[in-house]
Protein backbone atom coordinates (compact mmCIF):
# COMPACT_ATOMS: atom_id res chain seq x y z
CA UNK A 1 0.00 0.00 0.00
CA UNK A 2 2.55 1.98 0.99
CA UNK A 3 4.45 1.42 -2.18
CA UNK A 4 1.49 1.92 -4.18
CA UNK A 5 1.11 5.81 -2.38
CA UNK A 6 4.91 6.37 -3.09
CA UNK A 7 4.50 4.99 -6.96
CA UNK A 8 1.43 7.34 -7.31
CA UNK A 9 4.13 9.97 -5.86
CA UNK A 10 6.88 9.32 -8.08
CA UNK A 11 4.56 9.10 -10.97
CA UNK A 12 3.36 12.97 -10.55
CA UNK A 13 7.13 14.20 -9.99
CA UNK A 14 8.37 12.50 -13.39
CA UNK A 15 5.28 14.25 -15.05
CA UNK A 16 6.53 17.66 -13.66
CA UNK A 17 9.60 16.56 -14.90
CA UNK A 18 8.96 15.87 -18.48
CA UNK A 19 7.45 19.31 -18.39
CA UNK A 20 11.07 20.60 -18.69
CA UNK A 21 11.26 18.73 -22.28
CA UNK A 22 10.78 21.49 -25.09
CA UNK A 23 7.46 21.77 -26.07
CA UNK A 24 7.78 19.56 -29.37
CA UNK A 25 9.50 16.75 -27.85
CA UNK A 26 6.75 16.87 -24.64
CA UNK A 27 3.69 16.78 -26.95
CA UNK A 28 5.18 13.90 -28.97
CA UNK A 29 7.19 11.72 -26.34
CA UNK A 30 5.59 12.86 -22.72
CA UNK A 31 2.43 10.85 -22.38
CA UNK A 32 4.99 7.21 -24.06
CA UNK A 33 7.72 8.55 -21.20
CA UNK A 34 5.19 9.00 -18.45
CA UNK A 35 4.04 5.33 -19.47
CA UNK A 36 6.96 3.84 -19.35
CA UNK A 37 8.30 5.40 -16.09
CA UNK A 38 5.16 3.48 -14.87
CA UNK A 39 5.56 0.20 -16.08
CA UNK A 40 9.21 -0.08 -15.32
CA UNK A 41 7.88 1.20 -11.36
CA UNK A 42 5.79 -1.63 -11.67
CA UNK A 43 7.97 -4.17 -12.52
CA UNK A 44 9.71 -3.30 -9.61
CA UNK A 45 7.70 -3.64 -7.52
CA UNK A 46 6.14 -6.44 -9.03
CA UNK A 47 9.46 -8.37 -8.05
CA UNK A 48 9.74 -7.17 -4.60
CA UNK A 49 12.70 -4.28 -5.02
CA UNK A 50 12.24 -1.04 -3.82
CA UNK A 51 11.78 2.12 -5.79
CA UNK A 52 13.65 4.44 -4.71
CA UNK A 53 17.25 3.58 -6.13
CA UNK A 54 15.23 2.81 -9.72
CA UNK A 55 13.39 6.56 -9.59
CA UNK A 56 17.13 8.07 -8.38
CA UNK A 57 18.47 6.73 -11.75
CA UNK A 58 15.57 7.67 -13.90
CA UNK A 59 15.20 11.11 -12.88
CA UNK A 60 18.72 11.84 -13.26
CA UNK A 61 18.99 9.99 -16.84
CA UNK A 62 15.97 11.78 -18.01
CA UNK A 63 17.53 14.82 -16.63
CA UNK A 64 20.20 14.66 -18.66
CA UNK A 65 17.84 13.85 -21.51
CA UNK A 66 15.94 17.41 -20.67
CA UNK A 67 19.65 19.17 -21.29
CA UNK A 68 20.53 17.74 -24.43
CA UNK A 69 16.81 18.19 -25.72
CA UNK A 70 16.53 21.74 -24.79
CA UNK A 71 20.22 22.51 -26.62
CA UNK A 72 18.95 20.76 -29.35
CA UNK A 73 15.79 22.59 -29.65
CA UNK A 74 17.72 25.87 -29.07
CA UNK A 75 20.18 25.27 -31.63
CA UNK A 76 18.11 24.33 -33.86
CA UNK A 77 15.60 27.63 -33.19
CA UNK A 78 18.53 29.80 -33.37
CA UNK A 79 19.79 27.82 -36.99
CA UNK A 80 15.73 28.63 -38.28
CA UNK A 81 15.85 32.48 -37.58
CA UNK A 82 19.66 32.72 -39.13
CA UNK A 83 17.89 31.21 -41.82
CA UNK A 84 14.64 32.97 -42.09
CA UNK A 85 16.64 36.72 -41.41
CA UNK A 86 18.87 35.59 -44.56
CA UNK A 87 16.08 34.35 -46.52
CA UNK A 88 14.58 37.53 -46.00
CA UNK A 89 17.38 39.84 -46.78
CA UNK A 90 17.51 38.33 -50.01
CA UNK A 91 13.50 38.80 -50.83
CA UNK A 92 14.28 42.02 -49.84
CA UNK A 93 16.66 42.86 -52.42
CA UNK A 94 13.95 42.05 -54.86
CA UNK A 95 12.09 45.68 -54.09
CA UNK A 96 15.54 47.17 -52.80
CA UNK A 97 17.15 46.12 -56.27
CA UNK A 98 14.05 47.29 -58.04
CA UNK A 99 13.80 50.75 -56.54
CA UNK A 100 17.41 51.94 -58.00
CA UNK A 101 16.10 50.74 -61.26
CA UNK A 102 12.00 51.60 -61.69
CA UNK A 103 11.41 54.81 -62.12
CA UNK A 104 8.97 56.31 -59.30
CA UNK A 105 9.70 53.77 -57.02
CA UNK A 106 10.50 56.22 -54.25
CA UNK A 107 10.10 53.55 -50.86
CA UNK A 108 11.00 55.52 -47.33
CA UNK A 109 13.61 53.62 -45.47
CA UNK A 110 10.40 52.99 -43.11
CA UNK A 111 9.27 51.20 -45.73
CA UNK A 112 12.18 48.79 -46.44
CA UNK A 113 11.72 48.25 -42.83
CA UNK A 114 8.45 47.52 -42.56
CA UNK A 115 8.74 45.04 -45.43
CA UNK A 116 11.83 42.86 -44.12
CA UNK A 117 10.12 42.22 -40.58
CA UNK A 118 6.94 41.27 -42.85
CA UNK A 119 9.07 38.78 -44.55
CA UNK A 120 10.90 37.59 -41.65
CA UNK A 121 7.59 37.09 -39.79
CA UNK A 122 5.83 35.67 -42.64
CA UNK A 123 9.53 33.30 -42.72
CA UNK A 124 8.91 32.42 -39.51
CA UNK A 125 5.40 31.55 -38.98
CA UNK A 126 6.09 29.48 -41.94
CA UNK A 127 8.64 27.53 -40.47
CA UNK A 128 6.49 27.16 -37.07
CA UNK A 129 3.47 25.52 -38.58
CA UNK A 130 5.35 23.19 -41.20
CA UNK A 131 7.32 21.25 -38.96
CA UNK A 132 3.90 20.76 -37.82
CA UNK A 133 3.92 17.41 -40.04
CA UNK A 134 6.46 16.10 -42.48
CA UNK A 135 4.37 15.30 -45.40
CA UNK A 136 5.81 17.70 -48.60
CA UNK A 137 2.15 18.70 -49.27
CA UNK A 138 1.36 20.08 -45.60
CA UNK A 139 4.28 22.05 -46.03
CA UNK A 140 3.50 23.01 -49.55
CA UNK A 141 -0.04 23.86 -48.57
CA UNK A 142 1.43 26.49 -46.12
CA UNK A 143 3.83 27.97 -47.85
CA UNK A 144 1.11 28.66 -50.66
CA UNK A 145 -1.51 29.65 -48.28
CA UNK A 146 1.25 32.55 -46.49
CA UNK A 147 2.79 33.84 -50.16
CA UNK A 148 -0.92 34.34 -51.07
CA UNK A 149 -2.17 35.98 -47.58
CA UNK A 150 1.23 37.78 -47.54
CA UNK A 151 0.62 39.24 -51.44
CA UNK A 152 -3.30 39.86 -50.73
CA UNK A 153 -2.60 41.55 -47.65
CA UNK A 154 0.41 43.92 -48.95
CA UNK A 155 -1.64 44.76 -52.25
CA UNK A 156 -4.64 45.53 -50.33
CA UNK A 157 -3.16 47.62 -47.97
CA UNK A 158 -0.96 49.44 -50.80
CA UNK A 159 -4.54 49.90 -52.46
CA UNK A 160 -6.20 50.99 -49.61
CA UNK A 161 -3.69 53.96 -49.04
CA UNK A 162 -3.68 55.06 -52.96
CA UNK A 163 -7.64 55.14 -52.75
CA UNK A 164 -8.41 55.90 -49.68
CA UNK A 165 -11.61 53.78 -49.82
CA UNK A 166 -12.29 52.00 -46.86
CA UNK A 167 -14.55 49.63 -48.84
CA UNK A 168 -10.99 47.80 -49.53
CA UNK A 169 -10.51 46.59 -45.99
CA UNK A 170 -13.24 43.38 -46.78
CA UNK A 171 -10.57 41.96 -48.19
CA UNK A 172 -8.96 41.85 -44.52
CA UNK A 173 -11.95 39.74 -43.91
CA UNK A 174 -10.34 36.68 -45.97
CA UNK A 175 -7.47 36.67 -43.92
CA UNK A 176 -9.65 37.19 -40.60
CA UNK A 177 -11.35 34.02 -41.71
CA UNK A 178 -7.67 32.23 -42.23
CA UNK A 179 -6.54 33.58 -38.78
CA UNK A 180 -9.56 32.08 -37.29
CA UNK A 181 -9.84 28.86 -39.01
CA UNK A 182 -6.40 27.86 -38.26
CA UNK A 183 -6.63 28.42 -34.95
CA UNK A 184 -9.80 26.56 -34.64
CA UNK A 185 -8.05 23.33 -36.61
CA UNK A 186 -5.14 24.30 -34.22
CA UNK A 187 -3.45 23.70 -37.79
CA UNK A 188 -3.80 19.91 -38.29
CA UNK A 189 -4.58 19.47 -42.07
CA UNK A 190 -8.25 18.71 -42.72
CA UNK A 191 -8.87 22.18 -40.89
CA UNK A 192 -6.61 24.02 -42.39
CA UNK A 193 -8.07 22.80 -46.02
CA UNK A 194 -11.49 23.84 -44.78
CA UNK A 195 -10.30 27.14 -43.75
CA UNK A 196 -8.58 27.42 -47.25
CA UNK A 197 -11.59 26.27 -48.98
CA UNK A 198 -13.59 28.98 -46.73
CA UNK A 199 -10.93 31.68 -47.82
CA UNK A 200 -11.50 31.01 -51.34
CA UNK A 201 -15.15 31.43 -51.22
CA UNK A 202 -15.28 34.01 -49.65
CA UNK A 203 -12.88 36.00 -51.82
CA UNK A 204 -15.12 34.62 -54.81
CA UNK A 205 -18.25 36.13 -53.40
CA UNK A 206 -16.79 39.46 -52.78
CA UNK A 207 -15.59 39.52 -56.40
CA UNK A 208 -18.99 38.99 -57.36
CA UNK A 209 -20.46 41.50 -54.93
CA UNK A 210 -18.24 44.34 -56.31
CA UNK A 211 -20.20 47.01 -58.18
CA UNK A 212 -19.91 47.04 -61.61
CA UNK A 213 -19.47 50.08 -63.83
CA UNK A 214 -15.51 49.97 -63.69
CA UNK A 215 -13.52 50.75 -67.39
CA UNK A 216 -13.03 47.58 -69.06
CA UNK A 217 -9.49 47.27 -68.59
CA UNK A 218 -9.57 47.68 -64.99
CA UNK A 219 -12.94 45.40 -64.59
CA UNK A 220 -10.26 42.78 -66.57
CA UNK A 221 -7.19 42.98 -64.38
CA UNK A 222 -9.61 43.07 -60.81
CA UNK A 223 -10.86 39.68 -62.38
CA UNK A 224 -7.87 38.40 -62.64
CA UNK A 225 -6.50 39.34 -59.41
CA UNK A 226 -9.47 38.28 -57.85
CA UNK A 227 -9.02 34.87 -59.67
CA UNK A 228 -5.30 34.42 -59.42
CA UNK A 229 -5.92 34.88 -55.34
CA UNK A 230 -8.93 32.17 -55.14
CA UNK A 231 -6.65 29.66 -57.54
CA UNK A 232 -3.97 29.88 -54.93
CA UNK A 233 -6.07 29.85 -51.75
CA UNK A 234 -8.06 26.84 -53.54
CA UNK A 235 -4.48 25.44 -54.22
CA UNK A 236 -3.54 24.99 -51.05
CA UNK A 237 -6.40 23.45 -49.37
CA UNK A 238 -5.88 20.81 -51.85
CA UNK A 239 -2.66 20.73 -50.48
CA UNK A 240 -3.86 20.17 -47.38
CA UNK A 241 -6.84 17.73 -48.12
CA UNK A 242 -4.29 15.58 -49.83
CA UNK A 243 -1.78 16.00 -46.40
CA UNK A 244 -4.66 15.12 -44.35
CA UNK A 245 -5.13 11.10 -46.24
CA UNK A 246 -4.93 8.80 -43.84
CA UNK A 247 -1.47 7.48 -44.96
CA UNK A 248 0.48 10.38 -44.87
CA UNK A 249 1.97 12.71 -42.32
CA UNK A 250 5.61 11.03 -42.54
CA UNK B 1 21.51 12.27 -37.62
CA UNK B 2 20.53 13.29 -41.24
CA UNK B 3 18.34 11.54 -43.65
CA UNK B 4 21.06 11.74 -46.49
CA UNK B 5 23.80 10.17 -44.13
CA UNK B 6 22.12 7.54 -42.08
CA UNK B 7 22.39 4.71 -43.98
CA UNK B 8 26.07 5.27 -44.21
CA UNK B 9 27.49 6.26 -41.00
CA UNK B 10 28.32 4.29 -38.64
CA UNK B 11 25.10 4.18 -35.63
CA UNK B 12 25.32 5.19 -32.20
CA UNK B 13 24.84 1.78 -29.76
CA UNK B 14 21.62 3.12 -28.82
CA UNK B 15 20.36 3.52 -32.06
CA UNK B 16 21.84 0.31 -33.11
CA UNK B 17 20.10 -1.55 -30.72
CA UNK B 18 16.61 0.22 -31.32
CA UNK B 19 16.68 -0.81 -34.43
CA UNK B 20 17.21 -4.29 -33.65
CA UNK B 21 14.69 -4.42 -31.18
CA UNK B 22 11.69 -3.49 -34.11
CA UNK B 23 13.74 -6.09 -36.38
CA UNK B 24 10.81 -8.16 -35.40
CA UNK B 25 7.88 -6.21 -35.19
CA UNK B 26 6.73 -2.96 -33.73
CA UNK B 27 6.65 -2.22 -30.07
CA UNK B 28 5.94 0.00 -27.63
CA UNK B 29 8.82 2.25 -25.68
CA UNK B 30 8.54 -0.40 -22.44
CA UNK B 31 8.83 -3.37 -25.18
CA UNK B 32 11.42 -1.45 -26.88
CA UNK B 33 13.49 -0.98 -23.67
CA UNK B 34 12.72 -4.76 -22.67
CA UNK B 35 13.82 -6.44 -26.01
CA UNK B 36 17.00 -3.66 -25.42
CA UNK B 37 18.10 -5.78 -22.52
CA UNK B 38 16.99 -9.17 -23.75
CA UNK B 39 18.81 -8.96 -26.97
CA UNK B 40 22.24 -7.15 -24.80
CA UNK B 41 22.22 -10.21 -21.78
CA UNK B 42 21.03 -7.22 -19.88
CA UNK B 43 24.32 -5.24 -20.73
CA UNK B 44 21.73 -1.87 -22.41
CA UNK B 45 19.91 -0.29 -19.75
CA UNK B 46 18.46 2.32 -21.54
CA UNK B 47 16.38 4.98 -19.25
CA UNK B 48 13.39 6.35 -20.92
CA UNK B 49 15.57 9.91 -21.49
CA UNK B 50 17.84 8.39 -23.72
CA UNK B 51 15.29 6.28 -25.03
CA UNK B 52 12.81 8.61 -26.70
CA UNK B 53 15.39 10.78 -26.82
CA UNK B 54 16.95 8.47 -29.52
CA UNK B 55 13.74 7.67 -31.20
CA UNK B 56 13.08 11.36 -31.83
CA UNK B 57 16.15 11.87 -33.75
CA UNK B 58 15.33 8.34 -35.60
CA UNK B 59 11.88 9.84 -36.34
CA UNK B 60 13.42 12.84 -37.98
CA UNK B 61 15.99 10.73 -39.74
CA UNK B 62 13.00 8.06 -40.85
CA UNK B 63 14.13 5.02 -39.68
CA UNK B 64 11.08 4.53 -37.53
CA UNK B 65 7.51 5.60 -37.15
CA UNK B 66 4.43 5.49 -34.83
CA UNK B 67 2.55 2.92 -36.15
CA UNK B 68 -0.47 2.67 -33.84
CA UNK B 69 -1.80 3.30 -30.53
CA UNK B 70 -3.78 0.63 -28.34
CA UNK B 71 -3.66 -2.02 -25.26
CA UNK B 72 -1.20 -4.23 -25.33
CA UNK B 73 -3.00 -7.30 -24.01
CA UNK B 74 0.04 -8.88 -21.73
CA UNK B 75 -0.02 -5.51 -19.64
CA UNK B 76 -2.90 -3.27 -18.24
CA UNK B 77 -5.67 -1.58 -20.30
CA UNK B 78 -3.68 2.02 -20.62
CA UNK B 79 -3.58 2.18 -24.66
CA UNK B 80 0.42 2.48 -25.79
CA UNK B 81 2.05 3.89 -28.66
CA UNK B 82 3.36 1.58 -31.06
CA UNK B 83 6.74 2.50 -33.28
CA UNK B 84 7.55 0.39 -36.30
CA UNK B 85 11.15 0.25 -38.52
CA UNK B 86 10.80 1.68 -41.70
CA UNK B 87 12.43 0.72 -44.92
CA UNK B 88 15.00 3.28 -44.35
CA UNK B 89 15.12 1.93 -40.92
CA UNK B 90 15.80 -1.75 -42.29
CA UNK B 91 18.18 -0.60 -44.77
CA UNK B 92 20.55 1.07 -42.48
CA UNK B 93 20.21 -1.85 -39.82
CA UNK B 94 21.26 -3.89 -42.48
CA UNK B 95 24.38 -1.75 -43.83
CA UNK B 96 25.19 -1.59 -39.96
CA UNK B 97 25.15 -5.25 -39.47
CA UNK B 98 27.32 -5.63 -42.86
CA UNK B 99 29.80 -2.96 -41.55
CA UNK B 100 30.05 -5.13 -38.12
CA UNK B 101 30.51 -8.25 -40.31
CA UNK B 102 33.03 -6.62 -42.79
CA UNK B 103 35.75 -5.26 -39.25
CA UNK B 104 34.82 -9.02 -37.80
CA UNK B 105 36.21 -10.54 -41.12
CA UNK B 106 39.64 -7.96 -40.78
CA UNK B 107 39.91 -8.85 -36.98
CA UNK B 108 39.69 -12.84 -37.38
CA UNK B 109 41.73 -12.86 -40.21
CA UNK B 110 44.97 -10.58 -38.62
CA UNK B 111 44.00 -13.10 -35.58
CA UNK B 112 44.34 -16.33 -37.87
CA UNK B 113 47.59 -14.68 -39.24
CA UNK B 114 49.38 -13.72 -35.55
CA UNK B 115 49.22 -9.91 -36.76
Amino acid sequence: MATNVAGRRYRTWYAMLLRLYPRPFREQFGEGMAQTFHDLCREHRDAGRGLFGLVLWIFFETSVGIVRENTTHMSQLGRTTLRVALGALALLMVPLVASRVVEGWNWPAGTFVLVYVLFFATGMVYAAIAKKMGAWSYKAGVGVALVAGFALGWSNMVHVADSENPANLVYYSVLVVGGVGAWLARLEARGLARTLFAMAAILALIAVMLPSGAPPNLARNMAIGHGVFVALFSASGLLFRHASAPSRGY
Amino acid sequence: MGKKNTAQAPLTPAVLHILLALSTGERHGYGIMKQVLADSQGKAKMGPGTLYGSMGRMMEAGLIRESDKRVDPEMDDERRIYYELTGAGRAALEAELQRYRGVVAVAEGRLAHGH
